[in-house]
């Protein structure tokens, strides 16, 4: 059963990564997960570092590991900003891994309750996410 | 002669030299395009981000505290975030921003504040550690193309850093990049952040921008706003929204100056590049013009000898 679709857009500070109508736009917020059909009611919400999936008309996905960020919908169009945003095949792993590992060095390292440590807390927190969406390809 | 042979040689080594220089012309000129592309997209972003700051203004009832905006009661440590390059040959580039982050460091010691450095780029790191420095943060290695991903290290840094109570205010220094034949020193205030800035209180474009832009213009505006407002779904609540929105602000702007960074050195380069090789352009056509004298003499001397001969023998 097809569904409406409706306009989505991804943008990140380094340029347009998806402009293009989706049946359904799933993503994070800190809730948990959301998905998006057409029609949703006017949103803004956070987003977490997780993958996002945009389902276009005749059942393809696309996927990109994307960053924290923030999405809006209104008017029946949605609007994805996100720090960064990685097709899975862009990903490396050992690299996501020494990132992963010395945010964890970092994090021990800095002072409980300080905005140091909830920096590097996001860092990790990031890294996870996007060695989750490595993997899950 | 020995002299002309010698002179042959210099205008090779010199036609050698204006070929490296005119090729570093033409790499510079190639990354300054991508510099300026980078620049452009940028921009929908930060205006997007802007839109959605808006919204979450109209969407709060009271506004939160946002640590970020608020002035420090006492100044003592003042972070100085110097935005230099990896590498030298770009004319004044680099020195420039040093001299103007040294001086606001006098400034600041005749107040009785300590600067607090934040230095990006090899070069500049070098030379203020060289003065025997303490530098807070170097960050280096990228500035030939800068990520959002090395602003959002440094802008994390500079936030902890305020937040924590390390440092009470951060300015930064960096090329505005005008044209590829001019760039100026700009200083900035990076925090606190700026009320009128942040929260866009200024209103100018506020009422425009609240259907969210490139969405079918101008429809939605029959809706009053508070008929809008009481639609939206705010996930966590707008307060909230607006401290986690705050930071994002402090890493474009460090971005957007290391953009413009980038393409004032790219542009930097190639214009010493371009007048290094106008100089051996005319050091080509000295040489040139001194080869063909002596060679002139040279033949003038073997006519009057041939000449001189000849009278000689008919004489």
């Amino acid at each position: 059963m097809a569904r409406t679709p409706f306009p989505v857009e991804v943008l990140t500070p380094e340029g347009k990564v998806f402009d293009d109508e989706v049946e359904m736009l799933s993503t994070r917020t800190g809730e948990g997960s959301l998905g998006v059909l057409a029609n949703h009611a006017p949103l803004l919400a956070i987003l977490e570092p997780t993958e996002l999936r945009l389902h276009r008309e005749g059942g393809e996905v696309e996927t990109f590991a994307q960053a924290e960020g923030y999405l809006q919908v209104v008017e029946n169009s949605a609007l994805v900003l996100v720090e960064e945003a990685h097709r899975p095949d862009e990903l490396d792993r050992s690299d996501l891994e020494s990132r992963l590992e010395e945010a964890r060095n970092s994090l021990e390292g800095a002072e409980e309750g300080s905005e140091e440590r909830r920096g590097y807390e996001r860092d990790v927190k990031r890294y996870e996410a996007f060695l989750e969406v490595e993997g899950s390809d | 002669m020995a002299s002309s042979s010698s002179l042959s040689e210099r205008i090779d080594s010199v036609k050698n030299v204006k070929q490296i220089t005119r090729a570093m012309e033409m790499v510079a000129a190639a990354r300054l395009r991508r510099a300026e592309q980078r620049i452009e997209a940028l921009r929908p972003y930060a205006d997007a981000l802007r839109r959605m700051t808006r919204r979450a203004v109209e969407g709060a009832q009271s506004l939160p505290d946002i640590p970020l905006l608020e002035e420090h009661d006492s100044i003592d440590r003042v972070g100085l975030l110097l935005v230099t390059g990896d590498r030298g040959l770009a004319g004044a580039f680099n020195s420039q921003i040093i001299r103007a982050g040294e001086r606001r460091a006098r400034e600041l010691r005749r107040e009785g504040q300590e600067p607090a450095w934040y230095v990006i780029g090899a070069k500049g790191a070098a030379s203020l550690g060289f003065r025997g420095y303490d530098l807070d943060g170097v960050y280096s290695g990228f500035t030939d193309r800068p990520a959002y991903a090395n602003a959002r290290e440094v802008g994390q840094d500079i936030v902890s850093a305020y937040t924590d109570e390390n440092i009470d205010r951060a300015e930064m220094f960096y090329n505005g990049y005008i044209s590829p034949m001019s760039q100026v020193v700009r200083h900035e205030t990076l925090l606190p952040l700026q009320q009128a800035e942040f929260l866009g209180t200024d209103g100018e474009e506020g009422d425009e921008s609240e259907e969210g832009g490139e969405g079918t213009g101008g429809q939605g505006s029959e809706e009053g706003p508070d008929h809008s407002r009481a639609l939206w779904i705010y996930e966590p609540e707008p307060g909230e929204i607006l401290r986690q929105l705050a930071p994002d602000y402090v890493e474009i702007s460090i971005y957007r100056a290391m953009l413009e960074s980038t393409a004032s050195e790219h542009g930097a380069r190639m214009t010493a590049m371009r007048s290094a090789s106008e100089n051996a352009d005319e050091m080509i056509d000295d040489l040139t013009m001194q080869a063909n004298r002596e060679r002139q003499a040279q033949i003038t001397q073997e006519i009057m000898e041939v000449v001189s001969g000849a009278e000689a023998t008919t004489g």
